[in-house]
């Protein structure tokens, strides 16, 4: 089953390759562009609605255009058509060197007729777009964030109207940019602030904009500075080990996770006093992790958490019952893991978090090719935060053949070796990933399928066995050996 | 012949022996599993964690050397110990520990077998005491037989003397040396009985390997050159002994010497002469006994002498004139702690101030030997009855280590081995006596005097006394059963009757209980702390951890740099090496006392004393330990009076004890405080904002039971840096030199305002509302 759908996202991607050369600026025309802006700590989450209107007929294939920062930072992308739940394929046509845009070719479900409509969303996560500012913050003081996006979002469209909403989680906004010279899209105010929510435009009539043409001329930094209450927490190294044993009916999943306050630096020093004052008036400061909850998955045995110098007790774990695999259910076991020390701005906390999982309730069988799948989970989400390097290594069964894995996205890098443990005598194939700025939305599954001969599987007892027996035979020969040289 | 009980009598004598050989074998690996076992709470109550102080530098060390190879760790130099001094761990070790385990992982990882060093390192010494249990068995059964070996084996197994150093993550030297002492012991006594130079090299390894693990070797080092002086003075001489004693003395010192960390020192100082003057005495004993052999009496008679006197007079004159020149070592201070209790204390604080170096209380005898206490002399009494060589030795073990055990409560670990064997000896008798099934031969006589139910239990015995040769122990059954043994003679010392039989026994079996209980108790109780990690309860009962020392170790290795050099009181240098990866100052290899006196003064003297001192040191963080808050006691304002005594032994003009009571003579933190104590680092670091913590109520010191003034200390020099969640630790951040160039204290008033002529008068005013 895995493998039809592998196949189909070839072909779809296949297909829109095809397709490439019809995407073209005349061919559509954005009505409406709203891009919303949700204001975050290290993640900052940015939808954005197209109204779409074909130009011409058969059109299928829509371009989006990213400026090149935004797509450096933009870590997690999905189109979908307004009130469909499913995403539609996406197409990195790589930076175009000469204009600093990049084009995105989202393939559309149908083609459209002439002057037919379709919404279409575009839906994103970005990672490091945030800084804090002022860059220390004393335990007292509040915590703010600068935010930085371009003005327009970029379209290789002529766009009708366009408007920009950045809502931030309090009203209290320190400042914000007030765009000028923007007489050709607007006559009346350029920004509008409500609550929360800063509004850029509506600004109509845009021509297409992603060339360097009108980047160069119209397109603006938007800064937004704003107040954040809750903590800005950052992964700058995860390494998930999964060991796969067959003999165990067992997953292993053990994560060493690096954790970091992205948040303003700590000023002055800690004060364990102002920090119980603040605990006894329920009046924490914003930027101390104190812990964080994790959702670990159903049915996990001998979870542990510890660290370079040993056992952490400071942690809660409430393990829900086993759930088969594909069951449509989100329990989870829950970790309300808490580090030694209460994470200030800039303080760095590493620690490693492991469990034991059935194996049963994420791996399968394929009878026709005598193939095990099993799926892997990429990384156990940690709310609002980001990972910025990740290292997955997956460890299967001793004597592994033809294995092969899919990945949700494409890592960074990947590679087979060799890893040897626990009694084994040629060691056990695994495969180790890369990836770059995850997030809660990567926490997606990776497949992996490879076959077991019989003989594989008893190679441990027969190894563990010839070694007690040429034990014992050893002894049975020196026992009766008289190496002495009065013999009696 | 008659018995108490009824014996089996169709056994054949190998099924016998070979009956007896297996339950020995499980009776072993029975006691084995005690013996593991029962050192395993700290690991059941708490985890796999290395515990106390030196143990974590010798698991420091054994990851480096699990890490990088034993060169590596043979040439490693440890830049962050003793900073700025740093220490040549190769030669400063003693490496048989480190060695063992790192032995033990490489051959477990060679069988790809991924077992962490830690929990090697943890679990060494249960294991160890497991062969501990063997090697006593091995011992108590040349004293006796095998019976008492199991009985020293089970013993030896769960006394909490021995647990008290074996605990499972006290990962320390004495975990393998019991072993290896005990061990030594039965190699030396088998080549003394056997006359073999194979048993004497056995010997000699045992005791190269013993060298090379613990500084107690010394103690063997004049234990069996002192039996073998014994023997020779009791006029026990033999060939044997002379074989024994040579090949372990050659080997052994020679090996011995290739340890870095000994070196010439088994030729140099005064400890090792006693083996070297027994080497020499026993090479003119032996050389008079061939001279005797070839030439006759009368000449014999005034060659001995003159020869014996020359040799006395040059070997003592030789020994004078080296200790003169300084070619052979006088005496350790150490030494003669030993046998003046209270030199240390006048000579050496820095010793003293170990709470392990007191005297022994007398309680503690009975908390760690319970029972065998009571048995032991009994044991050592029973050794005069054969007084064969083997019991010599036991007898002078068991006087010198009673008297050593009683000097210093760390050498009760020494005493505890020769207990559990005289004990075992002394019990197994008593159990031997009241178990044979034996009754006297001429019970019949009396037996028609007696009541009828003796008669009756008379008839019986005759009745099994029909049935050919029982035995006369039950262990002897196989030997008695044979032939050879039919004319014995029966025995005419025995007990009659099984009522008294059953009542010794019975009551023995509830000394044992008795004794299994309170070693589990002491064991759970007094010996399965980790000390890093503390345990309460909560209000519904649930253990309580409580973390501070790992939490503040844990804060200083993940946000400080990594040259941070942390200054504390030497007791938590190992465990800051360890645990916080971080340069120390002073650690708990006490090597350098001057070193020490320096932190003792920093800490002891004021602010603007210790700052050049702290700077000098490129000390960034000084730690201290502060235990008001939760009530823990070993806290450093507790620990206070050692570090001034440490200073005040190198710089006595400037640090004096009495300026750190009050005048009346009372230890006190409170108001009454005197100004040394209250103007002392140590005292502002220990209660730095913590009358603030109660709001304005009353700050109470939980360990001293004092209130501590409303107003705190205040720091000029340093800033707090981190405090844990119960405020046991505390680190504080040395302040760099003032950018302007005003010293720290009035640019401190300056940032805070103040002016620069002190209004005294007005805060004055404000202390006395």
């Amino acid at each position: 089953m895995r493998d039809k759908m592998l196949l189909r996202r070839c072909t779809v991607s296949l297909l829109s390759f095809t397709l490439f050369a019809a995407a073209n600026a005349d061919s559509f025309e954005n009505t409406a562009v709203v891009r919303t802006i949700e204001l975050g700590g290290s993640l900052v989450h940015v939808t954005t609605t197209f109204a779409v209107k074909a130009l011409e007929a058969g059109s299928s294939v829509y371009t989006v255009a990213l400026g090149d920062v935004e797509k450096q930072k933009t870590s997690w992308l999905e189109a979908k058509v307004k009130g469909q739940a499913k995403a539609l394929a996406v197409l990195d046509r790589g930076a175009d060197s000469t204009n600093g845009v990049h084009l995105l070719d989202i393939t559309l479900p149908q083609t459209l007729g002439l002057n037919a409509t379709i919404n279409i969303v575009l839906d994103s996560v970005q990672t490091h777009v945030t800084y804090p500012w002022p860059e220390r913050a004393s335990q007292q003081e509040e915590q703010a964030l600068k935010y930085e996006a371009g003005l327009f979002v970029l379209s290789p469209y002529h766009t009708a109207v366009q408007r920009t909403k950045i809502r931030s989680t309090s009203p209290s906004i320190h400042s914000y940019t007030t765009p000028k010279a923007l007489e050709d899209f607007t006559l009346d105010a350029t920004v509008t602030k409500t609550g929360a929510t800063i509004t850029y435009g509506p600004y109509n009539n845009i021509a297409p904009s992603a060339n360097e043409g009108f980047i160069s001329k119209h397109q603006q930094p938007v800064v937004v500075h704003y107040n954040y209450e809750y903590p800005v927490a950052e992964v700058p190294k995860l390494k998930r080990t999964a060991e796969i044993s067959h003999w165990g009916a067992n997953l292993n999943i053990q994560d060493e996770i690096h954790l970091r306050n992205a948040g303003p630096a700590l000023k002055g020093h800690f004060s364990r006093l102002e920090h119980q004052t603040q605990a006894f008036y329920k009046r924490s400061s914003p930027h101390v992790i104190p812990g964080i909850t994790l959702h670990l998955p159903a049915g996990i045995q001998n979870t542990y958490y510890y660290d370079l110098i040993g056992n952490v007790s400071t942690s809660r774990l409430r393990v829900a019952p086993s759930v088969p695999k594909n069951a449509q259910t989100n329990q989870y076991s829950v970790l309300e893991l808490k580090p030694r020390y209460p994470i200030m701005g800039g303080w760095n906390y590493s620690f490693t978090l492991g469990w034991d999982a059935p194996l049963a309730d994420s791996a399968s069988w394929d009878k026709t090719t005598g193939k095990y799948i099993v799926q892997i989970p990429v990384l156990t989400p940690i709310p609002a935060a980001v990972v910025n390097e990740a290292e997955i290594t997956i460890i299967l069964p001793e004597g592994a053949t033809n294995v092969e894995f899919a990945t949700p996205f494409p890592p960074v890098s990947s590679s087979m070796s060799t890893h040897t443990t626990f009694l084994d005598t040629t060691g056990r194939p695994a495969i180790t990933l890369h990836f770059k700025d995850l997030t809660e939305k990567h926490a997606q599954p990776i497949y992996v399928s490879y076959n077991v001969p019989l003989s594989a599987h008893l190679k441990k007892p027969v190894a563990v066995a010839v070694a007690f027996f040429s034990v014992f035979a050893f002894a049975l020969v020196t026992r009766r050996l008289d190496l002495r040289i009065h013999k009696k | 012949m008659p018995t108490a009980f009824p014996l089996p009598s169709d056994l054949s004598p190998a099924t016998v022996s070979n009956t007896a050989s297996l339950l020995r074998i499980v009776a072993l690996s029975l006691i084995s599993g005690a013996a593991i076992a029962s050192r395993l709470f700290a690991v059941i109550n708490f985890e796999s964690i290395i515990h106390e102080f030196d143990p974590w530098f010798n698991y420091r060390a054994t990851r480096v050397l699990a890490a990088k190879g034993f060169y590596e760790f043979w040439n490693w130099f440890d830049p962050t110990a003793w900073y700025p001094l740093g220490r040549v761990v190769g030669g400063t070790v003693y490496p048989g520990l480190m060695a063992t385990s790192g032995v033990i992982y490489s051959f477990l990882h060679a069988l790809n077998l991924p077992v962490d060093i830690r929990n090697i390192c943890v679990m060494l010494a249960p294991g160890f005491s497991a062969l501990t249990a063997w090697a006593t068995y091995m011992f108590t059964k040349e004293m006796k037989d095998e019976s008492a070996g199991l009985l020293a084996a089970a013993f030896i197994g769960i006394v909490p003397g021995y647990i008290s150093r074996s605990v499972a993550g006290s990962y320390d030297n004495e975990a393998i040396a019991i072993f290896l002492l005990m061990f030594t012991f039965y190699c030396w006594i088998k080549a003394l009985k056997l006359g073999s130079a194979l048993f004497g090299t056995l010997a000699a390894v045992f005791y190269f390997y013993m060298v090379a693990a613990w500084g107690g070797y010394v103690f063997i080092t004049n234990m069996i050159p002192l039996h073998g002086l014994v023997l020779i003075l009791m006029g026990r001489y033999t060939s044997r002994l002379y074989v024994a004693y040579s090949s372990w003395y050659v080997i052994g010192t020679l090996s011995s010497m290739q340890v870095p960390f000994v070196g010439f020192q088994p030729v140099s100082t005064s400890e090792h002469m006693a083996a070297l003057g027994v080497f020499g005495l026993l090479q003119i004993v032996a050389f008079t006994q061939l001279v005797r052999s070839h030439v006759s009496s009368k000449q014999f008679q005034d060659l001995l002498f003159v020869f014996a006197v020359t040799t006395g007079i040059l070997g003592g004159v030789a020994f004078v004139g080296l200790t003169y020149t300084g070619s052979i070592a006088p005496w350790t201070g150490r030494f003669y702690s030993l046998w003046d209790t209270g030199y240390a204390k006048k000579h050496i604080p820095i010793i003293a101030s170990v709470s392990e170096h007191q005297p022994t209380a007398w309680p503690s005898f009975f908390m760690d030997l319970q029972f065998l206490i009571f048995l032991f002399p009994a044991g050592v009494i029973l050794c005069f009855h054969q007084l064969r060589d083997e019991h010599v030795f036991v007898i002078i073990y068991a006087v010198m280590a009673s008297y050593f055990a009683g000097v210093m409560v760390r050498l009760m670990l020494t005493l505890t081995p020769v207990v559990c064997v005289a004990s075992a000896v002394a019990f197994s008798s008593l159990l031997d006596t009241y178990v044979d099934a034996a009754e006297p031969e001429h019970a019949e006589e009396s037996s028609e005097a007696a009541a009828p139910s003796a008669s009756k239990k008379a008839k019986k015995a005759a009745a099994q006394a029909a049935a050919p040769d029982t035995g006369s122990t039950l262990t002897d059954i196989a030997a008695a059963a044979t032939p050879t043994k039919k004319g014995e003679k029966p025995k005419t010392k025995a007990i009659y009757g099984l009522d008294t039989r059953l009542a010794i026994i019975m009551n023995a079996f509830g000394m044992l209980a008795f004794f299994v209980f309170h070693c589990t108790w002491a064991t759970s109780n007094a010996y399965s702390s980790p000390s890093v990690v503390l345990a309460s309860t909560n209000a519904d009962g649930s253990q309580h951890i409580i973390d501070d020392f790992r939490e503040a170790y844990y804060w200083l290795r993940q946000n400080t740099p990594e040259t941070a050099v942390v200054m504390s009181w030497w007791d938590y240098g190992y465990q800051i090496a360890g645990m916080a990866d971080r340069p120390t100052l002073v650690d708990n290899n006490t090597w350098n006392n001057t070193h020490i006196a320096t932190v003792g003064k920093a800490m002891s003297s004021s602010e603007e004393v210790a700052y050049p001192i702290l700077r000098k040191h490129d000390v960034d963080y000084v730690l201290v330990i502060f235990g008001g808050l939760l009530g823990y006691s070993g806290d450093d304002i507790n620990k206070f009076l050692w570090m001034v005594r440490i200073a005040q032994g190198v710089w006595p003009e400037e640090i004096q004890e009495p300026n750190y009571f009050t005048p009346q003579g009372e230890y006190r933190v409170d108001d009454m405080a005197s100004p040394a104590m209250k103007n002392s680092l140590m005292y502002k670091m220990s209660y730095y904002r913590f009358s603030e913590l109660f709001g304005g109520g009353a700050a109470t010191d939980r360990v001293r039971n004092q209130q501590v003034p409303k107003v705190g200390p205040t720091l000029d020099y340093l800033d707090e840096a981190y405090t844990t969640e119960n405020w046991i630790v505390r680190i504080y951040e040395v302040r760099k030199e003032d950018l302007l160039g005003r010293d720290l204290k009035s640019a401190n008033a300056f940032a805070l305002g103040k002016k620069r002529k002190r209004s005294k008068p007005v805060s004055r005013r404000r202390a006395i509302v």
